[in-house]
């Protein structure tokens, strides 16, 4: 059995004069469920179809396995790919769908017909194999899809925002199942999504897309307790980290005519972005004074709008605060849970 | 939502209206080919006749017999179709799929085609088809009807290959069934209802086809539509022949039509997916 590692080698990308993907470095080891995220436009996407062969690499290579694959034909790459629109064949049923792909090579009949019924089970759909597409809800055309992608068993799995045309709740329910799928297939798996919580959940790691360029990779809780740049900091999370522009010096941060603590130490004086994530803001009886502009309940917690010189500072607190829209507080942060990113190149720089 | 009676009944009455005016005519020829020729002509024309099979025997045996301008007709228009099929389904999933360079400037002028009045052509047709020796010939008059009808048809078809998502293909692609069966297993049977309708119109165009078949064809390939006209002549004219002949000439063309429009509507069900909505 393969083991379904992926390599891409500087991969570019041009439309024309727009160059969608600026060399594009990446590692996937075998049997990873592996996150491409980033904002629409990032080049996400793109790069999952050059993996897949759908599209060609302006520059680049991509390997899988130490074979080099750029210019091998989609099916000849032993990959298995599941679509946003699930692009399962209208005119077959769910049976002769997930058949399609042991047709195409061959396959004798009577093999076919149990990897159907086996993928159809893994899946859940076994009593839905004579249905047209047309005759599935959007949960089951998903696990069709599905089907039609393990029944081959690929070296590489590729899933293009697989759960966005489902809905919340079914999205979270199929979330679990994929991972646990994913687990017990044990195959290599590349997940493209726009959603943060999504790739923060299900990943094992992950690539944060922002223009054409991979800005981070690691580990969902790495990349959120570290985010390498002020806009990766912005995209993961929800609600966002607060980023502040703020001067440093000596272990304070001066917000305005405000000070905070951090406990992170960098030489000199210099102009920085504080980045705080609202789950680190504390609502005090001392610190930097702010107004409640709008208080949200989350049943659990609460979200407060804070008014800071026209800056808005979100915070998420616990329930027992007990000030009113309008009033005005104390607040502070967590001193080790500071970010601190360069004001003008927005890297980070505390470590 | 339920209509008012007066609604109904004034839709009912416009409904009514058209059908009489597209059936009446039909429903004449099929009763004028029951009546002699002097029942024909009588004045008041006359609903009460001596039905006669006559003229239907005289049209497929007798001395008039249309039967090898039938057949003549089911050649060039069969020929037409199939070569029409044969180019212009690859051509229009060309047109549809891939970026070609010139792609809209070539659409239009495929649509500029349909524009120019075929009689202005006939003078150049015949002379190029006396250059090359293929006047009054299947093949002769089979090339100059795919003039006509493969623009159209690639036209026609463009646009239900557009409607076919690129994913479903590249999903093919990848499930390894390469370019050439990607496209027969998975993009052809979902147009089944755009190449059934453009097969009937193409057939009937060439079936019914008249201007150049006079022309162009001769002793050799006589349509039917020349072989009825022949009914009308100086003297005479053949009305209930006519009428007779007409009604045979149609059969075919209905037969056609209704074997066709149960794949449409066949092909129109099949292809309706729920949910993920990209038709």
């Amino acid at each position: 059995m393969s083991n379904g590692r992926v390599s891409l080698k500087k991969i570019v990308k041009r439309h024309g004069a727009f160059t969608a993907l600026h060399g594009i470095d990446l590692d996937i080891e075998p049997g990873e469920f592996f996150a491409l995220l980033g904002p629409s436009g990032s080049g996400k996407t793109t790069t999952l179809r050059i993996v897949a062969g759908l599209e060609e690499a302006s520059e680049g290579r991509v390997f899988l396995d130490s074979t080099d694959i750029t210019n091998t034909e989609p099916g000849d790459r032993d990959v298995a790919m599941v679509f946003q629109s699930y692009a399962l064949y209208p005119h077959m049923n769910v049976r002769q769908n997930i058949a399609f792909p042991m047709r195409m090579v061959g396959m004798p009949k009577g093999e076919i017909d149990a990897a159907v019924q086996d993928a159809a089970k893994k899946v859940h759909i076994e009593h839905l194999l004579d249905r047209k597409p047309g005759q599935l809800s959007g949960g089951q055309q998903q696990r069709c899809a599905l089907a039609r992608a393990i029944v081959r068993k690929p070296r590489l799995f590729l899933l293009d925002e697989p759960l966005s045309n489902l809905d919340a709740k079914l999205r979270l329910e199929t979330r679990g199942e994929l991972k646990k799928l994913q687990r017990s297939l044990g195959v290599t798996t590349i997940y493209v999504t726009h959603d943060q919580e999504e790739a923060m959940t299900i990943a094992d790691r992950m690539a944060v897309f922002m223009d054409g360029q991979i800005v981070q990779v690691g580990s969902p809780k790495f990349v959120f307790d570290n985010p390498a740049t002020a806009d990766v900091a912005n995209f993961i999370g929800s609600p966002p980290m607060n980023l502040i522009p703020a001067s440093y010096a000596d272990g304070r941060i001066r917000i305005g005519a405000h000070e905070l603590q951090t406990s992170c130490r960098v030489g000199g004086e210099r102009n920085v972005i504080a980045g705080i994530r609202p789950s680190s803001v504390r609502i005090g009886p001392s610190g930097i004074p702010a107004r409640i502009d709008l208080i949200e309940n989350l049943g659990d917690a609460l979200l407060l709008d804070l008014s800071l010189d026209q800056m808005t500072i979100r915070a998420r607190t616990g329930t027992e605060v007990t000030s009113r829209e309008g009033e005005s507080v104390f607040f502070s942060a967590d001193p080790t849970a500071v970010h601190l990113f360069d004001a003008v190149t927005r890297v980070r720089i505390n470590d | 939502m339920k209509r008012s009676g007066i609604a109904t009944a004034s839709l009912l009455g416009v409904a009514g209206v058209f059908l009489t005016l597209w059936t009446f005519p039909v429903l004449w020829a099929l009763l004028t080919s029951f009546k002699s020729e002097r029942d024909v002509l009588a004045y008041p024309p006359t609903l009460i006749f001596t039905p006669t099979l006559g003229n239907y025997r005289d049209v497929l045996f007798g001395a008039t017999t249309i039967l090898p301008n039938l057949i003549s007709s089911f050649v060039v228009a069969t020929f037409t179709t199939v070569l029409t099929m044969l180019l212009a389904i690859p051509a229009a999933y060309a047109l549809a799929r891939l970026n070609l360079p010139g792609k809209r400037a070539g659409g239009f002028y495929i649509l500029a085609t349909q524009m120019l009045p075929p009689v202005g052509l006939i003078i150049p047709y015949f002379l190029f088809l006396q250059k090359i020796g293929w006047l009054d010939s299947y093949k002769g008059m089979t090339l100059i009807y795919l003039t006509f009808s493969l623009p159209f048809a690639i036209w026609l078809l463009v646009s239900y290959f557009e409607d076919i998502p690129r994913e479903m293909e590249e999903a093919a692609l990848i499930d390894r069934a390469g370019r050439m069966r990607a496209f027969l297993y998975v993009v052809l049977p979902q147009v089944r209802g755009g190449i059934a309708v453009t097969v009937i119109f193409v057939f009937l165009n060439a079936w019914n086809e008249f201007l150049f078949a006079v022309v162009l064809g001769g002793n050799n390939v006589r349509q039917v539509t020349v072989a009825m006209f022949n009914f009308i002549s100086v003297e005479q004219t053949l009305w209930a022949k006519l009428a007779a002949a007409a009604i045979v000439t149609m059969a075919p063309v209905i037969l056609l039509g209704l074997f066709a429009q149960r794949h449409i509507v066949k092909g129109l069900t099949v292809g309706a997916v729920k949910g993920g909505g990209r038709r």
